[in-house]
């Protein structure tokens, strides 16, 4: 379970403070689904960043299985806007790289999860011979590489043209309800919080405070984007952004 | 041709085919390339000579056939001296290389190091190198060690300048990346900033490799009894066309180090010459 209590998030020196987040509360339910949507910089992925432990709130508490989060976790996995791949490594080099940082490549490798998402003929590839798709399915191998209990998800789809979106939106849900791990995604799109949330908040200007929060109970199925009911959150989510 | 001498042709030209296949060029094309770039240089070297000896009614400057005969002529001496400059100049590369490359890599993404080790590198950068080959010869006395010293605290700035500007840009992503996937400090140098300055470093080297020559040369005529700046120095005045020998040979140890280091830029950077996807 994750548990965000009054976090608070500040940069800079006393005399220049910028608030990046101010008293944001949640809490989810492992195997759940949570969507943070808000404008440009307005704070949501400070929000993640805290909870992935690479910041330190200013305030407030971030726990997750009832344990503080103080750095980086093995049960935590961040992917991150660009996929997050190192130029340098090949396909296989960087769908390995966080077990190999743990210690335990060669014991364990992703070769299983690279073939499953249709990559383990470009294994040795690197980044730059790739599509944004297959680069976005290798970022995806790495998060899954670890076995995760959490996902998060900065913006992991930005600047892909409508039809990839649509089809790896589809790729995160069928792993989302495969693995059951708790997804926290960040995103300024309307549709892919709709799509993917079963819970989604909805985040003030900076600093960051939780407008509203829309529950999305009947979300989990490939064909939700043509429902009624689809149509009607992101109507909820555009009133309550625009508000 | 024996496989022994086959397979030295082929080690020899490891560097050309590998610069060719960056390019993405045949063998022959690239070899074709060099040898054109090679005639023009003789060609304004041949003009330039004519000129230079009809205006002065001396023999000032030799033309290329008069200094290429002596290098073949002159082959197994400047071989030694050829040798005796490599060796110095190789390990002033690696000494800059082991010095340079982990102090500027720590220095540009350590913040508390890089406010007071910054200035300091400010300071000492302006002071011309040359100005301390006197010291050297004091610590270390008249011979390669000093030589070696001298080369390397030329080349140590530059890459140690080039090396923490690349580190201090580095895509902060990439570090993200990494550190949210667990990464100790160390590892963040190993799988990211090592690997991604890795081009800037070679092209500092590649820049530096010049200078690094210029002051080989400039200390070998100072206080050495062989290298190649030592027998150019030598023949200067009574045997220009040795001189000139002296001088391709010379020019010839600095292509060799521009290709072998676009060679391992091709091994260690395999990734910047990919194919790109539109």
């Amino acid at each position: 379970m994750i548990e965000v209590a009054s976090l608070t998030i500040e940069y800079g020196r006393a005399d220049r403070m910028i608030r990046a987040v101010e008293g944001v509360d949640f809490s989810l339910e492992a195997g759940r689904s949570l969507a943070l949507i808000g404008p440009s910089g307005c704070g949501k992925t400070s929000v993640l960043f805290a909870l992935a432990g690479l910041l330190t709130p200013g305030a407030g508490a971030v726990r997750i299985g009832g344990t503080p989060v103080s750095g980086p976790r093995r049960d935590v996995a961040l992917i991150l806007q660009n996929a997050g791949l190192l130029p340098w490594k090949t396909v296989w080099q960087n769908a390995n790289l966080s077990l190999v940082l743990h210690g335990d490549y060669p014991a364990r490798d992703a070769g299983a999860i690279l073939d499953s998402l249709g990559l383990g003929t470009v294994r040795t590839r690197y980044p730059a011979e790739l599509s944004e798709g297959m680069k976005r399915r290798v970022g995806i191998a790495r998060a899954l590489s670890t076995s995760p209990e959490v996902m998060l998800m900065d913006e992991p789809l930005a600047s892909l043209d409508t039809l990839t979106r649509e089809r790896i939106q589809d790729l995160f849900l069928t792993l989302w309800r495969r693995y059951r791990f708790s997804l926290v995604l960040v995103t300024h799109d309307i549709e892919e919080a709709a799509f993917l949330g079963q819970e989604i908040i909805v985040l003030t200007e900076r600093p960051a405070q939780i407008k509203s929060v829309v529950a999305n109970p009947e979300m989990g199925d490939r064909r939700y984007r043509e429902s009624e009911a689809f149509r009607r959150v992101a109507t909820q989510l555009r009133e309550a952004l625009q508000a | 041709m024996t496989a022994d001498r086959k397979s030295r042709m082929r080690a020899m030209l490891e560097p050309i085919r590998a610069s060719a296949r960056f390019e993405k060029k045949t063998l022959a094309q690239q070899v074709l390339t060099y040898v054109v770039s090679f005639c023009i240089l003789l060609l304004i070297w041949q003009i330039a000579s004519m000129v230079i000896n009809a205006m002065s009614h001396n023999e000032l400057l030799p033309g290329p056939y008069r200094a290429l005969s002596q290098v073949v002529k002159n082959a197994a001496e400047l071989r030694r001296h050829f040798a005796a400059s490599a060796l110095r100049l190789v390990a002033a590369i690696a000494t800059a290389l082991f010095v340079a490359v982990p102090l500027g890599l720590v220095v540009g993404r350590e913040r508390l190091l890089d406010r007071f080790l910054s200035p300091m590198l400010y300071i000492t950068y302006p002071i011309p190198q040359v100005a301390l080959i006197l010291v050297l010869f004091i610590i270390f006395g008249a011979g390669n060690v000093t030589m070696v010293a001298m080369v390397a605290l030329v080349l140590v700035f530059q890459i140690l300048m080039s090396a923490r500007g690349a580190a201090k840009n580095l895509d902060e992503d990439h570090i993200t990346s990494v550190v949210s996937a667990g990464a100790s400090r160390w590892q963040v140098y190993r799988h990211v900033v090592l690997p991604a300055t890795i081009p800037d470093i070679l092209t500092s080297l590649r820049v530096s490799i010049g200078l690094g020559v210029a002051f080989l040369y400039i200390a070998e005529t100072t206080i050495m009894s062989n290298g190649l700046g030592f027998y150019i120095k030598k023949h200067m005045l009574f045997a220009r066309d040795l001189a000139f020998a002296g001088i391709i040979t010379l020019a010839v140890l600095g292509l060799i180090l521009y290709l072998a280091i676009d060679a391992l830029e091709h091994i260690l950077c395999r990734w910047k010459h990919v194919r790109r996807k539109p």
